[in-house]
């Protein structure tokens, strides 16, 4: 009898475990149909969350030095974000908060051409050569995967949809760091870090740079309204900065980052401002929390 | 004088009278602000509430009931130039059922305007246009954002019914545009144009 009872115990534990799970996972992430499936995983119930922002980076380039990634694998930046300061150094920008599934931006590998050699043929190549330089130097060993990660929290982004509209100013900005990733460099590689973050000040208008960079324009995208009005989207959005600059690699090579370092740090050639240069192609889709609420 | 060089002489001259005509031609074909048929000297006010108007970013239009304005006109060099000095706009609403306008109001007054012909009709080009709107709306994804509207608009002016016709085929007529969101937008709008001071009454044309 006392077995059974244990027996009984044991399986209505395990059911409200199941059910107190399943609240739990509702409470995070709200399941919202049709236009608004992509808002699933913003904060929209957050008293001081006005607006919901899903961006997706399809294309774009991101170079470091004298390295150019291309974003061929599609990033998303995701979460809430606050009504927009009315006076002040941050007037007509918004506080951002945290996707409610920690993914506020997804950690996306796109592959360095050229691998840990560094070696791309030239653009006029032969096909068979260009297969071959893929084969032996963008391949599990001497092949590198680039991943852009926030390097503070969520709550360090900063968005302006006003900017974006009038291209002017910075539309986003955002910590982050650069995670190189490769068996040779071990899973430490970085350039930038919580303390040393890479600031990305990206614009929707003209950049300014130092040399030798020069000014590059953004584009604030052609416009939609989704929803009668509740979804807006910006096509063909494009956010631009080349004035950021990039501290140097840190943790390539595991306990041979003394000697892994230099090496990585001189592939890349210099990475102070007015060398690097960051151009994200987006789809930019923003309702507002209420919206979101509702459906 | 040989008789070549008198001929080159003649040729010469000919050849002067002719491009001084064509020359002339073009400068009367710029049109000039006229009442009752006789170029306005001095200046005059025309003002006036637009027939219809309407301003559409892709998926969202707005509409004002009072789309009032002030234009000063003048001939200056041979060409009708204007100056638009009030644009108060009132009752705007838009075409979603969840944004309205809380505030819309035309930015850095006075805007410069001239004539021009297009294909032998009359045009009036408003230059440095500036509109901003405001909307609001607890669902509306444009709620709380100040929307610039900025560029210049060419509109086709209609001696017969005295109006000014601003749509997307006299913008490309006159390779005019309005910018919002970095985008070309669509504006829709006819304008009476009507004397307020002098020349109260009289009919008003471009040619």
């Amino acid at each position: 009898m006392r077995k059974k009872l244990n027996v009984t115990g044991a399986v209505c534990t395990a059911m409200l475990a199941v059910v107190l799970g399943t609240l739990g996972f509702a409470s995070s992430a709200l399941a919202h149909t049709g236009e608004y499936a992509k808002f699933d995983f913003c904060p929209s119930t957050k008293a001081e969350v006005q607006k919901c922002l899903y961006s997706v980076t399809t294309g774009g380039e991101v170079v470091l030095g004298n390295k150019k990634v291309p974003i061929v694998n599609a990033v998303t930046l995701q979460g809430g974000v606050a009504a927009p300061a009315e006076s002040g150094a941050e007037e007509d920008i918004s506080k951002f908060f945290e996707a409610t599934n920690g993914i506020t931006l997804s950690k996306t590998p796109q592959p360095l051409p050229g691998g840990l050699l560094g070696i791309v043929p030239p653009e006029s190549s032969p096909p068979l050569v260009k297969a071959l330089s893929k084969f032996f130097f963008e391949n599990g060993l001497t092949g590198v995967n680039s991943t852009l990660e926030l390097a503070k929290p969520a709550s360090e982004i900063r968005v302006s949809q006003a900017h974006i509209g009038r291209k002017e100013g910075v539309a986003l900005k955002m910590p982050v760091k650069v995670h190189l990733e490769n068996p040779f460099l071990g899973k430490s590689c970085y350039l930038g870090s919580s303390t040393s973050p890479i600031t990305f000040n990206l614009t929707s208008g003209e950049t300014a740079p130092p040399a030798p960079n020069t000014k590059i324009e953004g584009s604030s995208g052609k416009i939609e309204f989704l929803e009668e009005g509740r979804i807006l989207r910006l096509n063909e959005n494009v956010l631009v900065d080349n004035a950021w600059s990039a501290p140097s690699p840190s943790g390539c090579g595991g306990i041979l980052s003394f000697l892994v370092n230099p090496v990585i740090s001189s592939m890349l050639g210099s990475t102070t401002a007015g060398h690097n240069t960051a151009i994200l192609k987006n789809t930019i889709s923003i309702a507002t929390a209420v919206a979101v609420n509702n459906h | 004088m040989n008789k070549k060089a008198t001929r080159t002489f003649l040729l010469g001259m000919l050849a002067a009278l002719c491009l001084g005509a064509a020359f002339t031609g073009s400068a009367s074909a710029s049109p000039v602000w006229k009442f009752e048929g006789k170029e306005l000297t001095g200046t005059e006010t025309i003002v006036g509430a637009a027939i219809d108007s309407s301003l559409t970013i892709p998926g969202l239009t707005t509409k004002c009931e009072d789309f009032l304005y002030k234009l000063t006109i003048s001939n200056s060099a041979g060409t009708g130039k204007g100056e638009l000095t009030e644009l108060p706009l009132f009752n705007c609403t838009t075409s979603s059922p969840v944004c309205t306008v809380k505030s819309i109001a035309a930015e850095k007054l006075p805007w410069p305007a001239h004539l021009t012909t297009v294909s032998a009709s009359p045009y009036i080009v408003m230059e440095s246009v500036k509109v901003g709107i405001l909307y609001a709306g607890a669902e509306c994804a444009f709620g709380g954002v100040l929307v610039n509207v900025t560029g210049s608009a060419g509109g086709l002016i209609n001696n017969t019914t005295e109006t000014a016709t601003f749509n997307a085929s006299t913008l490309s007529a006159t390779k005019t545009k309005l910018i919002a969101f970095g985008e070309s937008i669509e504006w829709l709008g006819v304008f009476p144009t009507e004397a307020f001071e002098w020349n109260r009454e009289k009919a008003l044309s471009v040619s």
